[in-house]
């Protein structure tokens, strides 16, 4: 609150004070009143009227003082209403009401949003097991009547399979709460988990695998991080040059040890890398060599954030690419869990 | 052996049954839920399948009635996949736990890991005279023996149990990649190599043979 502009609000009361004061000289040196009586009574009720008025100017603007502040500091504005203090006079009061007043109104409208949200999410997760039945069903009947049609709809399914499960995680990733459980891991069990569960599709890509110095234990959750990994191997199976080879590493410093992922394929063009992780973004590649849908990486990126990890990219055209996990070695990430 | 599997979904189930069986396990099933536990106890199953979404009762309740009375053991299979779901089985005696969908191989290396623990029966086939124990890693033909590397046992033993049936190099490489070994296309040539030059050290020649661009068979 700036003294101009709150002068300027009280134009009408100063232009009435002085008025008066005016009007009561005129009156005074009518009634042959000495002059420095005159000057004395003046000036009081002046000093009078400056008094009070510096008074209620203090008071509010030491308030909105207080109370832009905490706007400013606060990450979530719509939080001002709790953090306002109640002010003693009674423009604040009605201020203080509406403000409360909305952030109730807004508080119920973002529960009835998150409720809506947690509702179709859980809808999402019973859909996604109801599906993996028949799915299994179909799967089941292939291998029982193995032949080329049978072993081409298998692949067709394992491709509904990875859909289903990224539509899974999508759901797990954009709830508030916190979805998974963070223990300690190792990273060779882990890594090579995720192979097997898809050594189809990498045999099928002729992989040649190597791995070096993987037996390091992180802390994180399992299930999501299989998942990371096998989407960044469907990335790479997606995206060969020729056979696919494929280097898992783990390079441990002080603070941090990072899982790093390489491949030899086509590579990312530079102007695109900076958005691999962005919603929708499929780039170049994307767009020529297979169907992309821009969730992959973007997922990755989002459930690396949740469980506090690094999640960064390196890539060369025409030479490869490499993903890297950084899993910090701060503990604190345990407490929070 | 006899699997006995409890799964409410027919078409789910009809499948896992054929499936089952023609990796030579028996199998037996009911569509009693109400009286699933004792149906299941007098069975005389070697193992149970399981499943968690049932009617009537719940697979956690069936797996904990069936843990008062006997330890057959009992693999869940479901479709549920968070951690509670695992720790709420493996808590109320199951002893595995996978979930939908599986993959079939994985399915059956669970199926005999839990089969072979508890009745820690060997792994022996027999076939045109070869004796092969998948314990110790031994083939032996008439009175000659030699001893295989785990690769070329895990091959051995994958060809020996599709007698007549052409075997892709793939699913070769996908069963030696299920226990660890990821071998390449190169290394598994190499591999076959070997083990054909160890039969024909101990007088087995031309056992395996080369389908061109579809696979090995015996």
């Amino acid at each position: 609150m700036k003294l101009s502009s709150f002068l300027k609000e009280k134009t009408v009361y100063l232009t009435f004070q002085l008025a008066i004061i005016l009007f009561l000289a005129i009156i005074l040196g009518s009634l042959k009143i000495s002059m420095s009586a005159i000057i004395l009574i003046c000036f009081s009720t002046f000093l009078l009227a400056v008094i009070s008025l510096s008074y209620e100017y203090i008071k509010k603007a030491r308030f909105y003082k207080r109370v832009l502040k905490t706007l400013d500091e606060l990450e979530k504005k719509h939080f001002i209403g709790a953090l306002m203090e109640t002010p003693d006079f009674e423009e604040g009061y009605i201020l203080f009401d509406i403000l409360q007043a909305a952030t109730k109104s807004m508080n119920d409208e973002i529960a009835d949003y998150r409720h809506l949200n947690e509702e179709y999410r859980d809808y999402i997760e019973t859909w996604i097991h109801e599906i993996k039945l028949p799915i299994s069903t179909i799967d089941l009947m292939c291998e029982n009547h193995k032949n080329e049609v049978t072993d081409s709809i298998r692949s067709e399914l394992s491709r509904i399979e990875s859909f289903v499960e990224q539509a899974l995680y999508y759901a797990k990733s954009s709830t508030v709460e916190k979805d998974y459980s963070v223990h300690s891991v190792n990273l060779d069990t882990l890594v090579k988990t995720a192979i097997k569960k898809h050594s189809k599709q990498l045999i099928g890509a002729k992989t040649k695998l190597i791995f070096k110095n993987l037996d390091k234990t992180v802390y994180c959750d399992e299930k999501w991080l299989i998942f990371i990994l096998g989407q960044i191997l469907s990335n790479s199976i997606k995206y060969q040059k020729e056979n696919l080879n494929l280097a898992f590493r783990v390079t441990e410093s002080k603070e941090s040890i990072v899982l790093s992922v390489s491949d030899n394929g086509i590579g990312i063009p530079e102007k695109d890398i900076s958005r691999v992780f962005e919603k929708g973004f499929t780039g170049q590649n994307g767009r020529c060599f297979a169907k992309s849908t821009g969730i992959g990486l973007y997922l990755c990126k989002r459930l690396c954030d949740k469980m506090y990890l690094g999640f960064d990219i390196q890539s060369t055209v025409g030479s490869g690419t490499t993903l890297m996990i950084t899993f910090p070695k701060d503990s604190r990430i345990l407490l929070e869990t | 052996m006899k699997i006995y599997i409890i799964e409410d979904d027919v078409a789910l189930r009809t499948e896992l049954v054929k499936f089952i069986e023609a990796y030579g396990y028996e199998c037996s099933f009911d569509d009693d839920y109400e009286n699933i536990m004792n149906l299941a106890l007098n069975a005389a199953a070697d193992l149970i399948l399981l499943d968690i979404n049932l009617p009537i009762f719940d697979g956690y309740h069936i797996c904990r009635e069936i843990r008062k009375k006997s330890s057959v053991p009992i693999i869940v299979v479901t479709s549920r996949s968070t951690d509670m779901d695992e720790l709420m089985s493996l808590n109320l005696g199951a002893d595995d736990f996978i979930t939908k969908p599986f993959n079939t191989q994985i399915l059956l290396a669970h199926i005999s890991a839990i089969l072979k623990r508890s009745e820690s029966g060997t792994d022996r086939k027999e076939y045109k005279g070869i004796r092969f124990c998948a314990e110790k890693s031994i083939l032996s033909y008439e009175d000659k023996e030699i001893e295989l590397t785990k690769n070329e046992s895990k091959i051995a033993s994958v060809l020996l149990k599709n007698v007549g049936k052409i075997v892709s190099r793939e699913e070769l490489m996908n069963e030696l990649w299920q226990s660890d070994e990821f071998v390449d296309d190169n290394t598994l040539t190499v591999n076959v190599n070997r083990l054909r030059k160890k039969l024909e050290e101990i007088g087995i020649i031309n056992f395996i043979s080369t389908k061109r661009g579809q696979g090995y068979l015996i």
